[in-house]
């Protein structure tokens, strides 16, 4: 349905994507990334809106940049908000769905009945000014999907809403992403660009992650975090006698390797950092060292992203 | 054009209408829906001081000539003031922002992912930035030419109503150009087009001003007042003998090309995103 074969998209001395190369099938995929790793530049390839500077990108077997016939099967919501504030929703939806060449009539009918299906049956005829930015954020949703497309392109699709709204928007896209198949009997996809893993996992998607334009990961949600588990983590330890403790910890099973940064800084690596700290606690007491500080290694989001780019680059690995 | 695909089945189970892009229809929508952003408080106060303004000159002139206003000055007066000047300056409000307002409001990204999004933004967004501004340009000049108390009305105003519509036909597609090169100086660059290529190559006796809309229109006035045999010798020089049915395809062809070239340009045009670059 989808395949970037070396993609690179340059922007003057700025790498949007890196050398990508990426098929996809239907169903529902995650593309997880922070601010700026190119999801949107990627995504902007895929809805036709750029060209690659070198390598393809095929969309239903044919390129999509400025493509009507791949663009009239391809439904997207972009991260950046809707400032079109006079129209009302029902206005922008119906405008949107004509413009993907229905007629007048069915562009009602197809806007009112995807407007009703986002939540916003009661505010479609407010202006889109009076809005708050989740109602905003679902209109951009009805206006993605109410043409009835084959490929559906989020970016940051969940961005500003709240718990509630949030639960419901990811509900209704993963409901879109499952029913497809089953009523209309054709192959769909969904991809949906975020930077919190929580949100794609709730949508069941099978996860690429991309970093500095480049895609550092793929593969399901328990496989990304099993690939990180098994990356060796760092505790930082801050004390008096670093090079002694250090003694110590190489001692220890599970420590793979250690180096000091400044006069009361030592940095282990280990894959299993509970037991190394247990250890030493244990060897602190014994030898009365004094530590001022003991931090375990990123956890977060973008910790896993930087271990996944050492990873990728064969560093620490 | 339109280019037809399979059709399909709908979501909820019956035959939908077959997948066509249709680039009438979705220029017919995106002119609807241009049209809907002109109609707002702050665009009508300005379509209302684009009528009132040429009949304000008009009626302050007439006041000032003691003995009337002679036929011709007045005629030569309101089509520099509305076939000129309002066309001139309602093209710079309505067409030159078709990129720059899109991108402004987040909607072009909306658009350029549409079958034929691009066209029919730049088709649409001409043919609505067209028919407001030839509303209020045919409504000054029909106000302008009472308020001048010009002998037989109703045929100078059918004439200033040919002459304002060529006018923007034609003015509109020139504004297209710097409106989809550089989106965000369309402005400027539509006044620098119009002061170079109007206002200086018009005026130059040479070939550069047959591909000028105000020849083309001057020498259409010349025409239909019958002013032909009238001119000095010198002021020959400055419209074109050819009649009048050619001066009308010389604007239509221009406006065709001009437009063509911007949509052409308009179909490769690439923003970055601004969020992640």
């Amino acid at each position: 349905m989808l395949s970037l074969t070396h993609v690179t998209k340059v922007f003057g001395s700025v790498i949007g994507v890196n050398d990508v190369t990426v098929e996809l099938g239907s169903g529902a995929h995650g593309l997880l990334g922070p601010n700026g790793a190119g999801k949107t530049t990627l995504l902007g390839l895929i809805t036709g809106q750029l060209r690659p500077t070198m390598g393809q990108v095929h969309v239903f077997g044919e390129r999509p940049f400025a493509n009507p016939r791949v663009l009239r099967r391809i439904g997207f919501c972009p991260a950046a908000d809707l400032l079109e504030r006079r129209a009302t929703p029902r206005e922008w939806v119906r405008y949107l769905v004509r413009l993907s060449g229905f007629g007048r009539d069915a562009a009602a009918e197809r806007a009112d009945r995807e407007l009703d299906r986002v939540g916003l049956g009661e505010a479609m005829d407010r202006p889109l000014s009076t809005l708050s930015k989740g109602l905003r954020q679902r209109a951009k949703l009805a206006g993605a999907m109410a043409h009835d497309p084959d490929l559906l392109v989020l970016d940051e699709p969940f961005d500003g809403l709240d718990p509630v709204a949030r639960h419901d928007l990811v509900g209704l896209v993963r409901h879109w992403a499952v029913s497809a198949d089953a009523v209309a009997g054709r192959p769909r996809t969904l991809i949906v660009a975020s930077h919190l893993l929580h949100e794609v996992e709730a949508l069941h998607a099978g996860l690429a992650v991309i970093l500095g334009g480049r895609l550092v990961a793929s593969g399901t949600a328990g496989e990304i975090r099993d690939m990180v588990d098994a990356m060796p983590s760092e505790v930082r330890i801050r004390c008096d006698a670093p090079r002694r403790l250090a003694e110590a910890v190489c001692a220890t099973p599970g420590a793979e390797s250690v180096r000091f940064e400044g006069e009361d800084l030592l940095v282990v690596a280990t894959r299993q950092p509970r037991v190394l700290a247990e250890r030493i606690a244990h060897v602190a007491v014994e030898n009365r060292f004094a530590i001022v500080e003991m931090a375990a290694g990123d956890r977060s989001l973008e910790g896993i992203f930087g271990r996944l780019v050492r990873l990728h680059r064969g560093v620490g690995s | 054009m339109s280019v037809s695909l399979s059709g399909h089945t709908d979501r909820s189970g019956h035959k939908d209408e077959p997948l066509r892009y249709s680039l009438l229809g979705s220029t017919l929508a995106v002119a609807g829906f241009q049209i809907g952003r002109l109609i707002s408080r702050q665009r009508l106060l300005l379509a209302g001081l684009g009528v009132i303004f040429p009949a304000a000159v008009m009626m302050a002139v007439r006041r000032t000539a003691a003995e009337g206003l002679d036929r011709d000055l007045a005629v030569t007066m309101i089509y520099a003031l509305v076939p000129e000047a309002v066309c001139m300056l309602g093209l710079l409000v309505t067409m030159c922002p078709v990129v720059a307002d899109e991108l402004e409001r987040g909607t072009w990204i909306h658009v350029s992912v549409r079958p034929g999004g691009r066209r029919a933004l730049l088709l649409g967004t001409y043919l609505a930035a067209v028919t407001w501004t030839s509303i209020v340009a045919i409504l000054a000049a029909f106000l302008a030419v009472l308020v001048a108390r010009v002998p037989q009305p109703l045929p100078l105003v059918g004439m200033l109503a040919a002459l304002v519509v060529l006018s923007t036909l034609g003015r509109a597609a020139l504004f297209a150009l710097p409106a989809v090169i550089l989106p965000k100086r369309a402005l400027v660059a539509s006044v620098a087009v119009a002061l170079v290529v109007e206002y200086l190559a018009g005026f130059i006796p040479a070939v550069v001003n047959q591909a000028t809309v105000s020849l083309r229109l001057r020498s259409l006035l010349v025409e239909w007042m019958g002013w032909r045999q009238k001119l000095p010798v010198e002021m020959q020089l400055l419209i074109d003998p050819q009649p009048a049915w050619v001066q009308i395809a010389a604007v239509i062809c221009l406006a065709a090309v001009l437009l063509g070239v911007a949509a052409k340009i308009l179909d490769f045009r690439q923003f970055p995103p601004s969020v992640e670059i």
